[in-house]
């Protein structure tokens, strides 16, 4: 496995939009083969990867119990 | 034109509130989302409540301007973000690109340099506070595309759609969210290594 320089033109083209599961099929199969080869993007779509979903974690938060029952409250009242 | 029956204006009325009531049950199911998303777009707990409640407000007076069939979380999150726009969001300066043009690697060799094999137990280096600090360092822009995609899930063409802008402008707003963040966080990670 080679790596292609840093940073790597290919990796910036590719990285985002694979990490994210935005490419075409055609495109996909380019940015796997490209990973295949690149041990420098390679390594950095897994860290991308990780540090996504870790800030998606981050993030994880429950709506308080208060804010619930008033969305609930504006609910049409039936009749 | 003759007057509808009695009985089939209160079958028509009984339907509409019928619609009108499952529309909001189906907009409840998304309010966890709504408010994990308004969370990073407003600085306090408090604004995203309020923005959180005004949205679903809107959202039950103008039940009938949605198309049913059609994606409701996305329509949900452009009221959203439509409501934050007009709480009198400020145009803010697009910050100066040079610094952080070295944010995507210097995140990844400076946490790499601290150590740990895997890339879990790198990035859980990185405290919640300081990730979610850094989330709100991002300049609006670039921080309502990387909150609807990042942590809404939206894909790239939803954010387009929810945020009224090309598909290419998420995607560099998106790029460039990113490597501000990065860049945050590589500053954190400094700051706790010296």
């Amino acid at each position: 496995m080679e790596d292609c320089g840093d940073p790597c033109i290919k990796c910036e083209e590719l990285l985002q939009p694979y990490v994210d599961r935005e490419l075409t099929d055609e495109e996909r199969i380019e940015a796997e083969a490209h990973l295949a080869l690149c041990g420098y993007c390679a390594r950095r779509y897994r860290f991308e990867s990780t540090l996504r979903r870790y800030v998606r974690k981050c993030c994880e938060e429950q709506m308080p119990v208060e804010l619930k029952e008033k969305l609930l409250a504006l609910r049409t009242p039936l009749l | 034109m003759t007057e509808p029956e009695p009985e089939t204006a209160a079958r028509r009325i009984a339907g509409e509130a019928r619609d009108r009531i499952r529309f909001e049950e189906d907009a409840l199911q998304y309010a966890d989302q709504v408010y994990r998303v308004a969370r990073r777009l407003v600085p306090s707990r408090e604004e995203a409540e309020d923005l959180v409640q005004d949205t679903y407000t809107r959202a039950f007076r103008s039940w009938r301007s949605f198309t049913q069939g059609t994606n409701m979380r996305a329509w949900l999150f452009r009221i959203l973000t439509n409501l934050n726009i007009d709480r009198g969001r400020r145009n803010q300066r697009t910050p100066d690109l040079q610094p952080i043009e070295e944010g995507d690697y210097f995140l990844y060799n400076r946490l790499e340099e601290t150590g740990g094999s895997e890339d879990e137990q790198v990035v859980e280096k990185l405290s919640q506070d300081g990730v979610v600090q850094a989330l709100a360092a991002i300049p609006h822009d670039f921080r309502d595309v990387l909150v609807l995609v990042d942590i809404g899930e939206f894909s790239y063409r939803d954010a387009a759609q929810i945020l009224d802008i090309p598909i290419g402008t998420v995607m560099s707003r998106l790029h460039r969210g990113r490597r501000i963040l990065k860049h945050e966080l590589a500053e954190q990670a400094v700051g706790q290594a010296s």
